[in-house]
């Protein structure tokens, strides 16, 4: 059983309907009746990650339904190490929004290198509007990792969260070790700094 | 050892539905509640949920490996799974920040895994791979 290495905060931000809270439910064909837990609605979730051996207890908040006030509350970015802005690639409205989202995080973020991830999501519908090379370049303006997404699929899901925990492993001083060790403890670091190429 | 008594969880904790790892082997406590924590039922359509008096409990969020938090409903914060979101199987509440039931009767129970003999290859893969 490996060692918990670290825990960490993560966001995932976007407009209503994106698909923010499907990135983190695995696709099932089971018809089963709707449950309690659906309607109550998940306010977070916990979840383990292992990279390189290490694994990392994430706890991973969506907006879902507090986006409808627009502005989150400032204690939900305190201390988050890292955040996924999520688009729907056939709305273009939800790309635009970006920007104010991005505000958002950089107005309340208390962590100075907070790790930011790009997903454009439901690559797998037709009338798409946003083009992959405009995700992208939006992306590399604002120091963002980037990747196409289908929660239908699970394309690049696995891999968005892999690779940005691998990046907050791999940014000193914004995590600290369970046991009080700061900075890259047995990560190798490949592509530091790359697009997903999954 | 002092806490010889103390009951663990042999094998590891899955929710019943997806298979996801809810818990290691031995991360939970087995704890009887006298005055029992009443669960909705699992589905919208078995009517009335029921009160428990035996969970397994741990008492930091991030001894699970895979669980998902409900929105508050007074005072309480249920259980579902990361996963599928299958719930309630567990309860928080506010007022014991130190304590997170999980319900033996709304998970599943893997085999241990130094188990000599009969290992079930059915069991559904871990989904954290």
């Amino acid at each position: 059983m490996d060692a918990v290495l670290t825990t960490l905060k993560i966001l995932i931000i976007g407009d209503s309907g994106v698909g923010k809270s499907s990135l983190l439910l695995r696709f099932t064909d089971d018809k089963f009746d709707p449950e309690q837990a659906a309607t109550i609605g998940v306010d977070f979730k916990v979840k383990a990650i292992t990279i390189d051996g290490n694994t990392v207890k994430l706890a991973i908040w969506d907006t879902a339904g507090q986006e409808r006030f627009r502005t989150l509350t400032p204690s939900y970015y305190r201390g988050a190490q890292g955040v996924i802005f999520v688009y729907d690639t056939t709305q273009r409205e939800t790309f635009t929004h970006l920007t104010t989202w991005l505000t958002e995080v950089e107005t309340y973020s208390t962590k100075p290198a907070i790790v930011k991830m790009l997903v454009g999501n439901k690559i797998d519908k037709e009338n798409r509007q946003v083009s992959r090379e405009e995700g992208l370049k939006f992306a590399r303006k604002h120091c963002m990792l980037f990747i196409e997404a289908s929660a239908k699929t699970r394309d690049g899901v696995e891999c968005a969260f892999e690779e940005l925990v691998e990046k907050v492993i791999q940014t000193p001083g914004l995590w600290e070790a369970e046991d009080g060790r700061h900075g890259n403890v047995n990560i190798h670091s490949t592509n530091t700094g790359g697009y997903c190429q999954c | 050892m002092a806490e010889a008594l103390v009951k663990k969880n042999p094998g590891k904790i899955l929710c019943e539905k997806c298979g996801s790892v809810i818990l290691l082997e031995n991360a939970a406590i087995w704890t009887e509640v006298p005055d029992g924590i009443y669960l909705p039922a699992m589905k919208t359509t078995d009517g009335e949920g029921a009160k428990g008096y035996e969970f397994w409990t741990v008492s930091d969020m991030f001894a699970f490996e895979n669980v998902g938090f409900c929105n508050t409903v007074e005072n309480i914060k249920y259980l579902a799974c990361a996963d599928c979101e299958i719930g309630p199987i567990g309860a928080h509440m506010l007022s014991d920040k130190k304590t997170f039931y999980v319900s033996p009767l709304r998970v599943k129970h893997d085999v241990p895994s130094d188990g000599t003999d009969t290992v079930d290859d059915a069991q559904p893969a871990p989904c954290a791979e």
